[in-house]
């Protein structure tokens, strides 16, 4: 007597079977499936893709999702999505392009230190503190100014005292002429 | 989007940004969308999503979109691609381990019944193309003209590549094909 197998469907046959790979397919780089989704690879070069997109059951799919939206027209996208993506390039970017000198730099709205580093700017940031503060001290009068006050000072006290001297022993000259 | 300036978007001009931001946003946000509509995420978390692709195009001075090359897929597509990958990543820094079971949709819960012993089809016996052909027919249940349109050949072309590969397993494996075909 034999027993007489009922032949399986070809999908019956395929779950039956271990379809993943032992080998875990190398990562697909995102250029590489954009090339292949477009059918731009070669046979040879798509293989390797191929067999990535088969072992992962979510990379199918994406493939499908992909090709599906890429393939009809799209509904705008929300205003506040586009403020907040625009608002990633701003200055930080116009600071890169040449824009002659520190000035045009400020002049277009960039950051005058960007680039040069902290240090840069710290130093800059004393240089001009110290600018403002002797600036100040002349205009108030200046060290050399105030020196020449001083000695000036100096000098009308020492003529001063030296007047009141001269007085004093004229009087007591006086006195002492009178007898007293 | 294939009218943008390249050189001077990855050289951080600002009027280029702004212009391939209006250009890409649609895709980014349809692409995001529809890579986190299973897992029933709240908007706040799509804009997020959307925010990170845009982000990662030009973190460290326009590193990503530097390495795009023109010469191998258009601008779009390249950037669908993108978009999937920051999405997922989106997703998996979302994700937490106390996610209640009822949010996790059934496909990311789908493990496979590892008691079932299943025969290894050994390397080299199926090309890449005829594994992808018959995942796309029996794991994913696709049509013909679904498979033979994403790998842009035609129907014809897929039905032969399925016919060869099940030949190949059915005479690797000693299995008779039944009368009625699959």
């Amino acid at each position: 007597m034999t027993i007489e197998r009922t032949p399986r469907s070809d999908k019956e046959l395929w779950r039956s079977l271990a379809s993943r790979p032992a080998v875990v397919p190398a990562a697909v780089s995102e250029m590489d499936l954009a090339a292949w989704l477009e059918g731009r690879l070669s046979e040879e070069a798509a293989a390797p893709v191929e067999a990535a997109v088969a072992a992962d059951p979510g990379l199918r799919r994406a493939a499908f999702d992909l090709a599906d939206i890429l393939g009809k027209p799209l509904p705008a996208a929300p205003e506040r999505m586009v403020v907040r993506a625009r608002a990633l390039v701003g200055f930080e970017a116009a600071r890169t392009a040449p824009a002659g000198g520190l000035l045009g730099r400020w002049l277009k709205g960039g950051r005058l230190f960007a680039g040069q580093g902290y240090a840069l700017q710290q130093g800059l940031m004393a240089v001009a503190a110290l600018v403002v503060a002797t600036g100040g001290f002349v205009v108030g009068g200046g060290l050399s100014e105030s020196l020449a006050q001083q000695r000036e000072g100096y000098a009308r006290t020492e003529t001063a005292s030296t007047m009141t001297a001269t007085t004093s022993n004229e009087v007591s000259e006086f006195f002492a002429g009178d007898g007293i | 989007m294939n009218q943008i300036d390249l050189r001077a978007l990855a050289g951080g001009d600002k009027r280029t940004w702004d212009a391939f931001v209006i250009a890409a946003a649609p895709l980014i946000n349809a692409v995001v969308r529809r890579t986190l509509g299973p897992y029933r995420l709240s908007e706040e978390d799509v804009m997020d999503a959307a925010q990170d692709v845009f982000v990662r195009l030009c973190a460290q001075d326009f590193r990503l979109l530097k390495t795009y090359d023109p010469a191998r897929a258009g601008l779009p597509t390249w950037l669908s691609v993108v978009s999937r990958s920051c999405a997922i990543d989106h997703l998996r820094r979302r994700r937490q381990a106390t996610e209640p079971i009822d949010d996790v949709p059934e496909a990311a819960l789908g493990v496979e019944d590892r008691h079932v012993e299943k025969l290894k089809i050994p390397a080299g016996l199926l090309t890449a193309r005829q594994t992808l052909v018959l995942s796309y027919l029996y794991d994913e249940e696709r049509d013909v003209t679904e498979v033979a349109k994403l790998l842009s050949v035609d129907a014809q072309t897929i039905r032969s590549t399925h016919h060869k590969a099940l030949l190949r397993l059915r005479a690797y494996f000693r299995e008779d094909e039944p009368s009625g075909g699959g």
